[in-house]
C-alpha cells in the first residue's frame, strides 16, 4: 500500500466517489473509513495508515480515546513524511490509554524514569566503591544500597516528570515502544496507595489493570511491526530509522 | 432542579455552557487554569475527556485528568511524537547509565585483579627469600632465625 497524498480533504462527506473510489484505492474502504461507516474518498487522511483488515481495530482505539476528528485535525497539521510516525504514536498512546484508563503511556514513562533513578543509584555506589579502592590506605567500602532502596519506587507524581525538553533524540526507534514492559507493578502500587482494592474492573475496552503487560505488548508489538512494515517497503525521505521485528533496547532490570 | 456552580469550571466555560453542581470535570479542570482543559480539549476532545473519567472511580480521576494534561501537553508541543519523545530520551538516558556501570565494573575488576597480581608477585618474593634462609640455615647448620637476623645486619648494617 502507497502512501497516497491527501489534499487537505480528512475524507468526511460524501464525495465525489465512484464505486471503487476508496482511498486506498483498491476498492475498499480503509480501516478508519469502515469503522465510520462512511465512504472512503480518494485523498482519505486515514487510509494510507488504516488498512482494511486489521486498521478497523487500531482505528477503533484512536477513535475512542481521541476522536476521529481530532485526529484527523492533528494529522492534518503535519508533514506527510511524518505522519505515519504520528499514526504510530498515537495509536500506542490509544492502547496505552485503554489497557490504563488512569495513567495511559504515562505509567510507562514512569515506569523507564524509576529505572533511571535506580540505575543511577548504583552508578554512585560503584563510582564511590572504585574511588575508595584507589586511596592510599582505602577505608571499608560504602554500603551498597539496600535492596529496599532500589526496589521500593520514590513517589514520583505526574509533576515530577520531564516536561518538553530541548534536546531531541537523534532518532526514534518507535518499534521499543511496545516491549513488554514492567509498568504493572508500579501502575498497581499507585493504585494500592489510592485504594486497597486495586483490581478494578473498568469499563470500555481496557482489559483490566492486572492484566500482565506481556499480553498488552504484544498486541502493540503486533500494531508497529504491521504499520512500520507496510511503509518500509516504500521508504520516504526523513522516515524515521526504526528497527523492525524484535525491540533493539534491552529489558529494564 | 439541578444548580449551577457560581462559578463555572473552565470546561464549561470554554465549551460555553452552564456548569451544573455534579459536573464531572469542575473539579478536575477550575476555572483558574483555562490552558488545561483548552490543552486536553484539543488533543482528547470534551466528550471522550468526560466518559473516560466517568468511567473511573471518583478517587482515581484526578490522577487521570493530571495524565490526560500531561499526555495532551507533550503532543501539543511535539504534534508527531507527543509522549514518545520523553519515553524515547529516558531509554537513551537509561542505556547510557547501563553502559556507565559496565565500564564501572570494569574498572574495579581491572583494580582487584591488579591488587591480587601484585599480591602474588609479592607472595612469591617472600616465599623465596624464605627458601634462601633455609637453605643457608641447614648448610651452615644454624638457625633459620640466626640466619635472618645476620643477612639482615649484613644488608642493613
Amino acid at each position: 500500500m502507497n502512501p497516497t497524498n491527501p489534499n487537505g480533504g480528512d475524507g468526511s462527506g460524501g464525495g465525489s466517489s465512484s464505486s471503487g473510489g476508496g482511498g486506498t484505492g483498491s476498492g475498499s474502504p480503509c480501516g478508519a473509513c469502515k469503522f465510520l461507516r462512511r465512504k472512503c474518498v480518494p485523498g482519505c487522511i486515514f487510509a494510507p495508515y488504516f488498512d482494511s483488515e486489521q486498521g478497523a481495530a487500531h482505528f477503533a482505539a484512536v477513535h475512542k480515546v481521541f476522536g476521529a476528528s481530532n485526529v484527523s485535525k492533528l494529522l492534518l497539521h503535519i508533514p506527510v513524511h511524518k505522519r505515519l510516525d504520528a499514526v504510530v504514536t498515537i495509536c500506542y498512546e490509544a492502547q496505552a490509554r485503554l489497557r490504563d484508563p488512569v495513567y495511559g503511556c504515562v505509567a510507562h514513562i514512569f515506569a523507564l524514569q524509576q529505572q533511571v533513578v535506580n540505575l543511577q543509584a548504583e552508578l554512585s555506589y560503584l563510582q564511590a566503591h572504585l574511588a575508595t579502592m584507589e586511596l592510599p590506605s582505602p577505608p571499608p567500602p560504602p554500603p551498597p544500597p539496600s535492596a529496599a532502596a532500589l526496589i521500593t519506587p520514590p513517589q514520583f507524581s505526574i509533576s515530577d516528570l520531564p516536561s518538553a525538553v530541548s534536546s531531541m533524540p537523534a532518532s526514534y526507534d518507535l518499534s521499543s515502544l511496545f516491549e513488554p514492559m514492567v509498568m504493572q507493578p508500579w501502575a498497581m502500587q499507585q493504585r494500592a496507595l489510592h485504594d486497597p482494592r486495586h483490581h478494578h474492573q473498568f469499563g470500555g475496552g481496557s482489559s483490566g489493570p492486572g492484566s500482565p503487560a506481556g499480553g498488552g505488548g504484544g498486541d502493540l508489538q503486533s500494531l508497529a511491526r504491521e504499520l512500520l512494515h507496510r511503509h518500509s517497503s516504500s521508504p520516504s525521505p526523513g522516515s524515521v530509522p526504526c528497527s523492525e521485528g524484535s525491540p533493539s533496547h534491552s529489558h529494564p532490570k | 432542579m439541578i444548580s449551577n456552580n457560581p462559578t463555572r469550571c473552565a470546561a464549561c466555560r470554554f465549551l460555553r455552557r452552564r456548569c451544573p453542581q455534579d459536573c464531572v470535570l469542575a473539579p478536575y479542570f477550575p476555572s483558574s487554569n483555562p490552558e488545561r482543559f483548552a490543552c486536553v480539549h484539543k488533543i482528547f476532545g470534551a466528550g471522550n475527556i468526560t466518559k473516560m473519567l466517568e468511567q473511573l472511580p471518583v478517587h482515581l480521576r484526578e490522577a487521570a485528568a493530571d495524565s490526560m494534561f500531561y499526555e495532551a501537553s507533550l503532543r501539543v508541543e511535539d504534534p508527531v511524537y507527543g509522549c514518545v519523545r520523553i519515553i524515547s530520551q529516558l531509554q537513551h538516558h537509561i542505556l547510557e547509565a547501563q553502559s556507565e556501570i559496565l565500564k564501572t565494573n570494569g574498572q574495579i575488576a581491572s583494580y582487584i585483579a591488579q591488587q591480587q597480581l601484585q599480591q602474588q608477585q609479592q607472595n612469591v618474593v617472600d616465599g623465596a627469600s624464605y627458601q634462601q634462609d633455609m637453605q643457608i640455615s641447614e648448610y651452615l647448620g644454624v638457625g633459620s632465625d640466626v640466619q635472618t637476623l645476620a643477612n639482615d645486619s649484613y644488608f642493613h648494617p
